[in-house]
């Protein structure tokens, strides 16, 4: 019997420490590993005692990519727990924060992870010389990101502004004219993006795997919702209940829990793919047409094309912070301003959930009559996706075995496949 | 308090460019990506250095010769204090960024009673988490010769400590605290409101950024040597701040700072 087995030890380009073994047996897969190495930070136990209005500061060093992101999860969840109810113009500076993220990390992702797969170099430098236009565009998208993030949150990663009951500062409208500008004026750019990751060849690959996405009736929505839909099934659920249709359990290879559909047992995935397969049709007109030139429409379950997804969002983000920025630099722009509300401290339980970049994030916490937490769970889209990229990879290494692929060629198709996903081990394990 | 003692020696002066490596411990990577951000000066940055190693970026694994390493994040682990002790045994020079490799930062926040914390939140403590140590700064382990402070770094002061590393300095860290920063800029005090702000204790040179935008500091650029907590505490008690509260949030970036460890027990 001829036994195999293939490891890559600390997988490159992606966030975080992680390594990934295969075990074939006679040309078979038997077993695949995600193995989680990320020291685990033990963010559940930080929180715990502490003052509510310091936990989202304490969140935020979860991740420095999506940050903003857990900044606003987790403010939604003490303002559920509190009953604090925001006006228009916090909700739309929170919505442009987010957005802020997913431009800085779909770009990073695309163009310093992603890319250089399929140019086939180490790393993202090479290009500085070899397509320098190329290079200055996809840094300068991440640039507008981080631009965006500072502009709103005073910092481009750990945002400063944004507190419980809405923001502490706020740019100038002149400020946000300007973005709005610069915004548009990327679009051309991010829809080259789109060309060129269609162009990437990559196999044929459905995951069996469910799909969650946050979902609001016309819209695409990203932090504006707290209904749950599991995509292929139908199954839309609010948020608060989330434990009775997901669930995390834990695995000794890995630092991260693991999670699945609680009813099924289903593993499933979260991200630009979900996101776009549950609401490809109120994508912006120009992504949209994007993604349709793309060859990327629902249902689509090539996990591949998670890439492709987020160069869609990236022209969806551009044109929806530009409409954002214009509305919020007019005088009868929003409703209300964003200067925090005041409320009442007091007991309570609360879930705050958004879809981050890389998937659909929540936070659950529990305060007491002080607003300090006794308990706190945290959920990340990293480690929602972990169980499917398992079984995803399974998956390609027996196509790829059939077809007689060697090791070295699986050892790259599964690390590219594991790119694909965008997984940042340091929110995983938090 | 002590400073720690930072050697201020460069690496140049083998007839080519440093080579340098970034590694990364537990933390968020925000810093790394901080360098990342310098976006439009990042080939000029890193057109004056060998960038060797860096797992973030670059599929290259780490070689076994290099001069400087940048080191992101708080050691947690047995197998990461013995990798740092390893980077330090090879390197000529070590830079620690960002408050977790500096001052513990937030991983450190969980450094009392830490061996009871695995269990709050696995329901059994997977495997691959490794050996689990208390979490400590990159200071506790090994000689740091140069640091970038904060949580997250900026950018630029990463760059200034780069060309340090690279051509020497013997430029002293800042005992001011960020109070004199906030009387520069001619900003009202958030004592004034009742408010409680770190900027009594913590190390200037931020600019500060929270302040300025409506926030309070949260001390992520680590206690100043000359800080007086005793007298951090009084202030407080003056203004109707409660100094429990006082010492709670000092706890958020500086926990394995000894004079905040002692003064919980």
């Amino acid at each position: 019997m001829a036994r195999t087995s293939l490891t890559v030890e600390h997988i490159a380009r992606i966030e975080g420490h992680g390594n990934v073994s295969l075990s074939i047996e006679d040309g078979a897969v038997k077993s695949v590993e995600m193995n989680i190495v990320e020291p685990a930070r033990l963010f559940e136990s930080m929180a715990r005692g502490r003052v509510f209005d310091d936990v989202p500061a304490i969140a935020s060093r979860i991740c420095g990519i999506c940050s903003s992101s857990h900044v606003v999860t987790d403010i939604l969840a003490i303002e559920s727990a509190l009953g604090v109810t925001v006006t228009d113009r916090t909700h739309a500076l929170r919505e442009l924060l987010v957005y802020g993220s997913y431009l800085q990390n779909h770009a990073t992702h695309l163009f310093v992870f992603a890319a250089p797969d399929y140019v086939g170099e180490p790393s993202i430098f090479p290009l500085s010389q070899t397509d320098p236009d190329l290079f200055q565009g996809a840094l300068g998208i991440k640039a507008l990101g981080n631009e965006l993030c500072c502009a709103v949150g005073g910092r481009s990663v750990h945002p400063i502004t944004a507190v419980v009951g809405g923001f502490t500062a706020e740019p100038k409208a002149r400020r946000f004219s300007e973005l709005a500008d610069k915004l548009e004026q990327s679009l051309a750019f991010a829809c080259k993006t789109v060309d060129l990751f269609r162009t990437f060849p990559v196999p044929s690959l459905a995951t069996d795997g469910e799909m969650l996405a946050q979902f609001q009736p016309g819209a695409y929505p990203v932090c504006t919702s707290p209904v749950m839909e599991l995509v292929r099934d139908g199954v839309r659920f609010d948020a608060s209940c989330y434990q009775d249709y997901l669930e995390e359990y834990s695995q000794p290879h890995s630092a991260a829990l693991f999670a699945r559909v609680r009813a099924t047992g289903l593993p499933f995935m979260t991200g630009a793919l979900a996101r776009i397969n549950a609401s490809w049709d109120n994508l912006t007109q120009t992504a949209r047409v994007a993604a349709a030139k793309a060859g990327l429409r629902p249902p689509e379950h090539n996990p591949f094309m998670n890439n492709v997804a987020q160069a869609v969002e990236l022209v969806d983000a551009l044109e929806r912070c530009a409409a954002l920025c214009r509305c919020l630099a007019s005088a009868d722009g929003f409703e209300g301003s964003s200067a925090p509300v005041p409320y009442k401290v007091h007991a309570g339980h609360g879930v705050g959930y958004t879809e981050a970049p890389r998937g659909a994030l929540i936070h659950d916490l529990t305060l007491d009559d002080q607003g300090r937490v006794t308990s706190a769970s945290i959920t990340t889209p990293t480690g929602m996706n972990l169980a499917n990229l398992e079984a995803d990879i399974e998956l390609l290494a027996r196509q790829l075995l059939a077809a007689g692929a060697d090791e070295d060629d699986l050892r790259l198709q599964v690390e590219k496949l594991i790119r694909a996903y965008d997984p940042c081990l340091s929110c995983s394990v938090h | 308090m002590t400073t720690t003692e930072l050697s201020g020696i460069g690496v140049r002066g083998q007839g080519r460019p440093a080579r340098v490596v970034v590694a990364s411990f537990a933390s968020c990577f925000g810093c790394q990506l901080q360098i990342t951000n310098i976006e439009q000066h990042l080939m000029d940055v890193l057109g004056q250095i060998d960038l060797v190693y860096w797992q973030l970026t670059d599929s290259t694994p780490m070689p076994e010769e290099f001069d400087i390493a940048v080191i992101e994040g708080a050691v947690t682990t047995e197998q990461a204090e013995s990798q740092l002790k390893e980077l330090r045994s090879k390197a000529k020079a070590i830079i620690a960024i960002g408050s977790c490799a500096v001052t513990g930062g937030v991983p450190g926040m969980v450094s009392r009673d830490f061996y009871e914390r695995p269990s709050q939140v696995y329901p059994k403590v997977p495997h691959a988490c490794g050996k689990m140590i208390t979490p400590r700064p990159v200071s506790a382990i090994v000689n740091v010769d140069f640091e970038t402070r904060c949580c997250p770094i900026d950018p630029y002061d990463f760059v200034v400590m780069l060309q340090r590393a690279i051509y020497g300095s013997n430029k002293l860290a800042t005992t001011r605290t960020l109070c004199s920063d906030c009387k520069r800029n001619e900003t009202s005090c958030f004592f004034e409101d009742g408010t409680l702000c770190l900027g009594l204790v913590t190390s200037a040179g931020c600019g500060a950024r929270c302040v300025n935008l409506g926030r309070p500091c949260l001390g992520c650029a680590g206690l100043s040597p000359s800080a007086n907590l005793d007298s951090a505490r009084q202030c407080c008690e003056r203004y109707g701040v409660d100094a429990r509260a006082f010492d709670e949030r000092l706890q958020l970036f500086n926990q394995t700072n000894p004079a905040v460890e002692d003064s919980d027990r």
